[in-house]
């Protein structure tokens, strides 16, 4: 063997000894700099992805295009006729608006953001946003849909996020059931199904199917109190606890835009 | 420089390959995904001379390893031991592989694909399995193994014909040739 390839082989062992030695810091520095580089691609992928979509979405053969036309037609009319009746009630709603103070208002700040992907790893259920330190996003913020709560950010780079589904066996959540005062922590499954487990919940507790669940909002948490988690599906006492599945509020499969929560407001 | 050209061709496919991975549908009625990096990385480890296969191997480890980091409160759940070791290992095996068939052949590319993408989602299993306890083995757990094994069966061919209309440009990197060859670029 020649000593150039001796040297590389003693290089390559080096490197990859320094790779499995390496510490959490410079590792999240290494990640945020992988999804630096991912970050083009995906949003690149992402564009092309959604335009083939969109491709096919608008090709309509003449007959549907005619009866597209129709449809509108007749949708204005109706529309037309609405707005008159509206304009009258804008008037008054304006007036009531004014009187009371009312100011829209939501709890927290958001940031919009563009779902880029879906990993593909078997054991981790995590999204790829199109926001990142640039737009003040950092980690541990959590992600929402105007549904309920999504996950929370694990990873950023300057323009992309990495967030970790609450389907995740990894993503706990402190949760309170609707109506009740019981309270449990709220997780994924290590293969994920879609579905959420509520555990460590009373035993004697009585869940029906269908009352909501929330975010309980523990102090230094990451997650704010009041964010919909889910609905019940099923309730079973254990040996020791009581455990509930639930479905998500959010629809975590199909997921295009979320809005990660920065602060209160 | 023909060994050098596709270990850059390859190199550009490995962040591509990640960003195509996670564009990709998941597969009905399982929901599924596809993983196409360990497509990619039996090619690379099948088609390099040893030393650049290795490296491949190495830089493919870090990639798989980044993508599955898991940081919570400053502790790594899966550091990149794991994928680096695994995927080191797998070079030098399909590296035998090639040398044993006379270089790489599309039907060992397919095979090695399937059997790299099993062991590496069933190996993480295992590893979560020791770290979180619990042993939650049931049909979805194995349908999360096999599907994806069998996806890269049938997606490896594609990926290596491709390749192989690619590397026109390094026509002596071992494709359809034999290891002497290879090695002798």
């Amino acid at each position: 063997m020649k000593y150039v390839q001796i040297a590389a082989l003693v290089l390559l062992a080096v490197a990859a000894i320094i790779l499995c030695v390496i510490g959490a810091g410079p590792l999240a520095q290494l990640q945020s700099g992988f999804l630096g580089i991912l970050s083009p691609l995906s949003q690149s992928g992402n564009a092309v992805k959604n335009s083939i979509g969109n491709l096919g979405k608008d090709l309509m053969t003449l007959d549907q295009l005619q009866a597209e036309y129709n449809r509108l037609l007749s949708e204005n009319k109706q529309l037309r006729a609405e707005n008159n009746g509206l304009r009258d009630l804008q008037a008054d709603n304006d007036h009531l608006r004014s009187i009371l103070g009312y100011r829209e208002r939501s709890a927290f700040h958001l940031i919009p953001a563009a779902v880029l992907g879906h990993d593909a790893q078997a054991w981790w259920s995590t999204i790829k946003i199109n926001r990142g330190t640039k737009d003040g996003i950092a980690t541990d913020m959590p992600v929402i849909t105007d549904r309920g709560l999504v996950g929370k950010t694990t990873a950023v780079s300057r323009e992309m996020s990495e967030v970790i589904l609450i389907t995740d066996e990894n993503c706990k959540v402190a949760a309170k059931v609707e109506g009740t005062k019981d309270q449990g922590i709220c997780a994924g499954a290590r293969a994920p199904e879609g579905e959420l487990k509520l555990s460590f919940l009373n035993k004697l507790a009585d869940l029906q199917p269908g009352q909501k669940v929330y975010t309980a909002g523990v102090s230094g948490g990451v997650f704010p109190s009041g964010i919909a988690l889910g609905t019940v599906k099923n309730f079973h006492a254990r040996e020791l606890d009581g455990e509930a599945v639930l479905e998500p509020a959010a629809d975590l499969g199909s997921l295009e835009e979320v809005f990660v929560v920065t602060g209160a407001k | 420089m023909r060994t050098a050209l596709l270990f850059v061709l390859l190199l550009i496919l490995l962040p591509v390959s990640v960003a195509v991975q996670d564009l990709l549908p998941a597969i009905p009625p399982f929901q599924e995904r596809v993983l196409l990096l360990p497509v990619v990385f039996c090619f690379g480890a099948m088609a390099l001379p040893l030393l650049p296969a290795l490296c491949f191997a190495l830089l493919v480890g870090l990639v798989q390893g980044l993508a599955i980091l898991q940081i919570e409160s400053g502790q790594i759940e899966l550091g990149l031991v794991g994928p680096v070791v695994f995927f080191l290992s797998w070079a030098i095996l399909l590296q035998m592989a090639s040398e044993a068939t006379r270089g790489i052949r599309w039907e060992i590319h397919a095979m090695g694909s399937a059997l790299v993408t099993l062991t590496l989602i069933g190996g993480e299993f295992l590893i979560l399995c020791a770290k979180r306890g619990g042993f939650p083995a049931d049909m979805t757990v194995l349908m999360r193994c096999l599907v994806p094994a069998g996806s890269a069966l049938l997606i490896a061919p594609v990926v290596y014909f491709l390749l192989r209309s690619l590397v026109p440009l390094v026509p002596d990197a071992g494709l359809g040739l034999t290891r002497k060859s290879t090695l002798d670029a």
